[in-house]
């Protein structure tokens, strides 16, 4: 008997089964559960601007880290309630990833990914060295939200906090990628110069995908706080850029379900190397590697061919790579002779 | 004065260094159009191995540095057959993302084998630690040692490019790809040879780094970033450019840490990058280019 799952169903029981996790599970898988929400919530949005907008940009581990920072440390220097400083985080994250859209529209392919690549490094180095705002690199405990008043410990309810944000989250990345933005996305990753000829605003939209993608980002790291209750600056450093890219390469550059399937098996694999650092590096380094060779379309490739049903329409970047700048080397493969096809 | 001496000295010695590094970036840039991300773990990877040579097996420091550049130049032609070769009409964004992938496959490695986080290997000194007065100048005798070999790497770097037939293969190459096939070349085979010439020159540089500082398995990133900012700096297509913002990047970092402050000096690579990509595209002695659609 053929199995037939539609990619609806799928995201049905994965948020269902995620919703009765605090009845049935520990301690602990409660707080894997959480992890793998943030992770969903940051490969979307990751998703949303390299898979589906074709900006290669690195700064995502550092937007990540405005918005935990800006949570936590609205509460503890400001004294703010979490559920102003959140926001207040998220947005932070928002505006600083939307001003990364203005070098984006000069710069492009190489340039792009090694300014956003910098950037991530100098806000590294600000919660580093920034010791009279971020308390340094031993970083510093945050309170948990108080559910006291829902007859709830802190972590319960933070995680229903995040399943809710992460199902709104979820949904509202869905419709993105399916109105005129998404499809201007996907217009200016194929081709910049048709995009813009075809009136798509090369501006307006980099600038909504680099927002979309820091909100996302800032929003799961709002989140971060709460759910361990500490932040340093270790949580959002290079080897984060390097695990958030490999989510959406395995689970499927350009779906949205691809993002959903990346960080959840990813963060399970995560977990299961907890305590070596090397073999995480080397692990999630090769699991890049070979599937940026071997399957670059992702998992949810895969399982669209062998699952009758699933019916995500994928927008992976077939032919053409996700920048403008077409590489010499290209001709000399495509082209023995006359008029590259280009 | 002499403090500025001092700085001086201080910055055109590591700015030399990150001018090598830099080298090995825009060699590669300029053939293949791509910047490999994993060059600086290919730098770490050369300075493991020196390590490994001269200080657990014992061998004089001559030997080591050949043998780590060897083995550098091996990690570089592997980076191409792996990361370069197969996805190069995939497009850039696949390139990167495998080169990543590699960088800390490697970094992983090195961790292994050569100690956790936090595990700084000392790397012998060369020479005695008398600093030596030249003039007004005060500069460590060890200073000028690395100096005086970062400038043997880049001339016999230049020879090779200039006179040598694998040098002119890969110039013609840089310059025009297509043409250099129809002339005979094997291209992809010096795409390859041009992964390899960049590794050895970044595993030469790491040789010759590892005596002044110490070795880690995140130094590779560190120093990526700073080659990067000096061949961004010089234009990323041209080596009289790369030296150049090499010894500029190393000049502002010390006089940066100098005067304002020692943490400066770990970000004020990033301060040129952005500086340079927002206001220099082009780079001092880039060539202004013409964007291709």
């Amino acid at each position: 008997m053929r199995v037939v799952v539609s990619h609806r169903a799928f995201l049905v029981v994965l948020f269902a089964a995620l919703a009765v996790l605090p009845v049935v599970a520990n301690q602990y898988t409660l707080f894997v559960g959480n992890l793998m929400m943030l992770y969903i919530i940051l490969a979307l949005g990751l998703n949303l601007l390299v898979g589906f907008a074709g900006q290669l940009a690195f700064a995502n581990a550092a937007m990540y880290g405005i918005g935990a920072y800006g949570a936590a440390l609205l509460q503890v220097r400001l004294g703010l309630s979490y559920w102003i400083a959140a926001p207040c985080g998220a947005l932070l994250a928002m505006a600083i990833g939307t001003l990364l859209a203005f070098p984006a529209l000069r710069l492009s392919g190489i340039y792009l990914a090694l300014a956003t690549l910098a950037f991530a490094q100098f806000t590294q180095w600000v919660l580093l060295h920034w010791n009279t705002v971020t308390f340094g690199a031993g970083g510093f405990p945050v309170p948990q939200p108080d559910f006291s008043a829902l007859g709830m410990s802190p972590d319960r309810g933070i995680y229903y906090v995040t399943w809710v944000v992460t199902v709104v989250l979820l949904a509202f990345a869905w419709r993105v990628v399916r109105s005129r933005v998404g499809r201007a996305f996907v217009a200016m990753r194929d081709r910049e110069m048709a995009a813009q000829a075809l009136g798509v605003d090369l501006l307006r939209y980099k600038a909504v995908a680099f927002a979309l993608s820091g909100f996302y980002a800032g929003t799961a790291g709002a989140l971060y706080p709460a759910v361990l209750a500490y932040v340093s600056p270790e949580g959002f450093d290079l080897f984060q850029m390097i695990l958030h890219k490999a989510m959406i390469v395995v689970g499927g550059m350009g779906s949205i379900v691809g993002s959903v399937i990346g960080a959840s098996l990813l963060v399970y694999l995560l977990e299961l190397l907890r305590q070596f650092k090397a073999t995480q590096e080397i692990v999630f380094g090769a699991l890049l590697l070979a599937f940026v060779l071997f399957q670059p379309r992702g998992l949810v490739y895969f399982v669209k061919r062998y699952v009758p049903g699933w019916a995500e329409p994928l927008h992976y970047a077939s032919d053409s790579g996700s920048s403008s700048d077409v590489t010499v080397a290209d001709e000399v493969v495509t082209g023995s002779g006359g008029g590259a096809p280009r | 004065m002499l403090m500025l001496s001092y700085l001086l000295a201080t910055g055109i010695t590591t700015g030399a260094l990150y001018a090598l590094v830099a080298l090995g970036i825009v060699v590669v840039y300029k053939a293949t159009e791509v910047v490999n991300l994993a060059h600086g773990e290919l730098f770490m990877m050369g300075g493991f191995l020196a390590y490994t040579l001269h200080v657990m097996v014992k061998l004089p420091y001559v030997p080591s540095l050949l043998l780590a550049v060897a083995g550098s130049f091996a990690l570089g032609i592997l980076t191409d057959r792996v990361a370069f070769r197969p996805l190069m009409k995939e497009g850039l964004a696949s390139v990167l993302l495998a080169t990543i992938g590699i960088s800390f496959l490697l970094k992983g490695i090195a961790r292994v084998f050569w100690g956790g986080k936090g595990d700084y290997l000392a790397f012998p000194p060369l020479v005695s630690p008398e600093p030596i007065r030249i003039g007004n100048v005060m500069i460590m005798s060890q200073q000028l040692v690395v100096l005086l070999a970062t400038l043997a790497v880049m001339l016999v770097f230049g020879v090779f490019f200039k006179t040598t037939r694998a040098g002119k293969f890969m110039q013609a190459t840089a310059s025009n790809p297509r043409a250099a096939t129809l002339v005979g070349i094997h291209v992809s085979r010096v795409y390859m040879y041009t992964f390899g010439v960049g590794a050895a020159v970044a595993g030469a540089s790491a040789v010759l780094m590892a005596p002044l500082t110490l070795l880690y398995p995140d130094i590779g990133f560190v120093l990526f970033i700073k080659g990067f900012a000096a061949a961004v700096l010089g234009g990323l297509t041209s080596v009289p450019g790369a030296i150049v913002g090499g010894l500029l990047v190393g000049i502002f970092e010390q006089l940066a840490a100098g005067f304002i402050g020692t943490t400066i000096q770990d970000v004020s690579a990033f301060i040129v990058i952005m500086f340079a990509l927002i206001f220099l595209p082009t780079g001092i002695l880039g060539v202004r280019g013409i964007r291709k659609i």
